[in-house]
């Protein structure tokens, strides 16, 4: 990550000094911590100088000839496909919307290995990175990089372009919905609450537009180059792209090598092989590598979670098999997955989070869950949403925060879940991929629900009785309302951050789920286009506990309050996170970020990583401060934000 | 996936558990029973159980993932009550090895297909078999063709699902969870033609 470059080893304290006045966003700042970084967007891989062009085009020749054989060859670029409602720039006009063209054309063609068009006027060239085999495909540079709300016959879409500054212009799934639920009070980007629908637009195709103007696409395929999942189309339509996809990894490993990413345009296209299982992410979203690796990861999980490592060994019988029956009804789980790829900060962070809840009311829960894990249940958590209540396990077991997230993903994304108790073969991937563990998950209301986890198949009425028991416990404490007020309440919020060098404690308001005088936040607009956040143009913060494996992330509040600015922070974080974590050059322990949306101040020691948005004219020093006391505000409220003492990590 | 435990030779084992679960040994007027529910996915398992429990019917499908657990009382014309304790079980292919682990023990199975979908009755009978070979001997089964209201698309005649019933030893009827036609019928029809344990001498 070439533009992360900015990352030093100093402490904050050390830069506090120089503190620079000028708060252009695009000026040098102090010379002490680190240079300014590269402002977004990213240089383009495309200008790397190593390149090798003969082995992709023996490459693209040979899939050349399986794509083509795959589908019909007719794609029209006139914008007839009836379903391209979702596609906020969708070319109106027949005639007029060229640069579209172009881009859609472009698009395609970097999708679709080996194909050209008939309007394409790139000259395609192509590359292979030497030293690793990270594989490019060029397109001409700058024809990109066309805007697409340039199109004259498109006008009346225009003004919903405008407001996006980043490459954001292809159709995405996750920004449409943005437009359509409220912000969720919820400390995270959106919510699992919204009814994930099972699979979207499975009428598409490689063949369609609109398919093809998706801006990140998932596929599971096996190993002869079955489709196993797409996340938009219809996986037996989409057998022939499969077979592309298939051929590119085995032509790579026939050479003995591996092929980790494509570069092509804008597009990045990852591959992971875990056995038989391939996986494949295909995007424009202009994610980091690792980023999209962890998530097809994760992917991967779900799958394992559903049906075990086992499933390889149908695949040891017969190399033909079709798996897409044994996901049957699971278009929703990872539909609901992917989707928390673009808002649960869990997903990178490998951390779970915590409800806020008064210390004695996580206790209340904690000891009851401890009771019953005494009688056979290797894990039991109590969870709202996904976030977890408190959970224990048997001794010496642990459970992964990957699991975690994988498990609350699969409950709350299968409807049937919340009709009745239910009793289920679960696997948690991190646990043991081998085997099933059996699952008794109940909903005590909407939010709340008990995951009770055993090795027995028999212990169905044994896990009744301790869900009845539990359930006794939970509401003679109360616990389950105090609950639903956390809920209201919501967690830190960054207006209550006060920033006082005189007084270290008492600083900060310490008592989350209160209601306060000014709480909401008076005098803000609601479009947020003006918001001040908190002391110092503190906008939002994520704090992450590396001995507990939790992280807590303030509430969003003006400016941050659309879904679509919450994404675009989001996809900030992940591309800090990933460049503090960067193999090659990391671990870091510091950086500080400018560019035109916002400051970011990341911070990672032996016992945290703090991760801060501020205000792109905020001032460092200051945020610098701010940043302190964040982190002295989560110490003093780390009763009620995490779960302490009850760590099910084994050391 | 080869995943599932042992069940079968178990539930061999188990059959005891059959009187165990009814708990109604005792008090032949207060019957308990394990009921299951087989057949394909989309055939209606969760809407006829639904309808049964809670007089409710969700056009919108929610796939059953493992297996739901309801329960349910019936009284019958001879005053005693019949409690059923309802294993939903999914229809996907993934858990067909694991369906053992709930007919295990049952006293009564319901399987079900819908008669607009001659694969759901194919499935139906592969049921049936399983059950016969791997069930309690003494196991209550019918044969439900469940979405009757659309008739008009209909491709399992009623007589066929007649036909195997009968040649089975089953119970048959045809119901509709969206229009309830039948549902109640169903279950005290099963209700009727539960063994009675012996009254205490």
């Amino acid at each position: 990550m070439p533009s992360d470059s900015n990352s030093t080893s100093s402490n904050y304290s050390s830069g506090r000094d120089d503190e620079n006045p000028n708060s252009d966003p695009n000026s040098k700042p102090e010379p002490q911590l680190e240079p300014e970084p590269e402002p977004e967007p990213e240089p383009e891989p495309n200008k790397n100088p190593h390149l090798i062009d003969q082995s992709l085009d023996a490459l693209e020749n040979q899939l050349a000839s399986i794509s083509m054989s795959s589908r019909s060859p007719t794609v029209t670029f006139e914008g007839e496909e009836e379903d391209d409602v979702e596609s906020r720039e969708q070319p109106k006009s027949m005639n007029g919307s060229f640069s579209e063209e172009i881009e859609a054309g472009g698009d395609a063609d970097s999708l679709e290995v080996g194909r050209h068009f008939e309007s394409d006027s790139k000259a395609e060239s192509s590359g292979v990175n030497g030293e690793n085999i990270s594989f490019t495909w060029l397109d001409a540079p700058e024809v990109d990089e066309v805007e697409r709300p340039l199109s004259p016959g498109s006008s009346g879409y225009a003004g919903e372009m405008g407001s996006t500054s980043g490459g954001d212009e292809i159709v995405d799934d996750d920004e449409d919905d943005s437009d359509i639920r409220g912000v969720e009070n919820d400390g995270v980007l959106g919510s699992n609450n919204q009814s994930v629908s099972g699979k979207r637009h499975a009428d598409e195709d490689d063949a369609s537009v609109s398919w093809r103007k998706r801006k990140k696409h998932f596929f599971i395929l096996s190993h002869s180059g079955k489709p196993i999942y797409s996340r938009y189309g219809d996986e037996y339509k989409l057998a022939g792209f499969s077979a592309t996809l298939q051929a590119i990894i085995s032509f790579v490993e026939n050479g003995g090598d591996r092929v980790n990413l494509v570069r092509a345009g804008k597009h990045q296209v990852v591959f992971l092989v875990k056995g038989p299982i391939y996986l494949v992410c295909i995007s424009c979203t202009e994610e980091p590598y690792e980023s999209l690796k962890g998530q097809l990861e994760l992917l991967y999980g779900q799958m394992i979670l559903i049906l075990t490592k086992s499933v390889n060994r149908c695949f040891e019988k017969n190399p033909k098999f079709d798996m897409t029956s044994l996901l049957g009804g699971t278009d929703a789980v990872f539909s609901s997955l992917i989707h928390s790829l673009s808002w649960n900060p869990a997903t990178f962070l490998h951390a779970y989070s915590c409800l806020p809840l008064a210390y004695a009311t996580r206790q209340a829960a904690a000891s009851i869950l401890q009771d019953v894990a005494g009688s056979g249940v290797l894990f039991a958590l109590l969870m709202c949403k996904h976030k977890v209540i408190s959970l224990v396990s048997a001794q010496k077991a642990s459970l992964h925060p990957d699991d975690i997230l994988l498990l609350s993903n699969f409950i709350m994304s299968s409807e049937s879940f919340r009709t009745s108790e239910s009793f289920s073969p679960i696997c948690l991937p991190r646990y043991n991929p081998m085997a099933f563990l059996y699952a008794y998950v109940h909903y005590f209301d909407i939010d709340t629900y008990v995951v009770l986890l055993t090795t027995s198949s028999d212990a169905f009425y044994h896990l009744k009785d301790c869900r009845i028991r539990i359930e006794i416990v939970l509401s003679n404490s109360n616990v389950l309302s105090e609950v639903q007020r956390s809920l209201v309440d919501g967690g830190m919020r960054i207006e209550d951050l006060l920033v006082e060098p005189t007084s270290r404690a008492g600083a900060v308001s310490s008592h989350l789920g209160q209601p306060r005088p000014g709480a909401g936040t008076p005098g803000r607009t609601a479009d947020g286009s003006i918001g001040i956040g908190g002391p110092a143009g503190l906008w939002h913060f994520v704090y992450r506990s590396i001995y507990l494996d939790q992280y807590v992330s303030s509430e969003f509040s003006p400016p941050i309050n659309s879904l679509r600015q919450q994404k675009r922070l989001y996809r900030a974080y992940q591309r800090l996170y990933a460049s503090m974590h960067e193999k090659a050059i990391g671990p870091h322990k510091t950086q500080f970020r400018r560019d035109e949306n916002y400051v970011l101040l990341c911070w990672v020691t032996q016992d945290f990583e703090l991760f801060a948005a501020f205000d792109p004219l905020a001032d460092k020093a200051l945020a610098i401060k701010v940043c302190n006391r964040v982190c002295q505000w989560v110490k003093d409220v780390e009763n009620e934000i995490f779960l302490l003492g009850a760590s099910p990590f084994s050391w | 996936m080869g995943c599932a435990s042992s069940a079968p030779e178990r539930s061999a084992g188990q059959i005891g558990g059959v009187n165990l679960d009814n708990g109604g040994a005792n008090d032949p007027k207060n019957l308990k029973v394990k009921l299951v529910l087989l057949g394909d996915s989309g055939v209606g398992k969760s809407c006829i159980v639904l309808r049964f429990v809670r007089g409710q019917f969700d056009p919108t499908s929610k796939v059953t993932i493992g297996a739901s657990f309801l329960s349910q009382t019936i009284a019958l014309q001879d005053s005693t009550t019949v409690k059923f304790e309802i294993w939903d079980t999914a229809g996907q292919e993934r858990y067909a090895a694991l369906a053992p682990l709930y007919y295990r023990g049952a006293a009564v199975s319901i399987i079900v297909y819908d008669i607009t979908s001659p694969e759901s009755f194919h499935k139906a009978q592969y049921w049936v078999k399983e059950l016969q070979k791997h069930g309690s001997p003494d196991i209550v089964m019918a044969l439900v063709g469940n979405k009757a209201d659309l008739n008009e698309k209909r491709e399992v005649p009623t007589q066929d699902g007649i036909d195997y019933a009968e040649k089975n030893g089953m119970y048959f009827i045809e119901t509709s969870a969206k229009t309830a036609d039948n549902i109640n019928q169903l279950f005290e029809e099963i209700a009727k033609r539960l063994p009675r344990p012996a009254p205490p001498s």
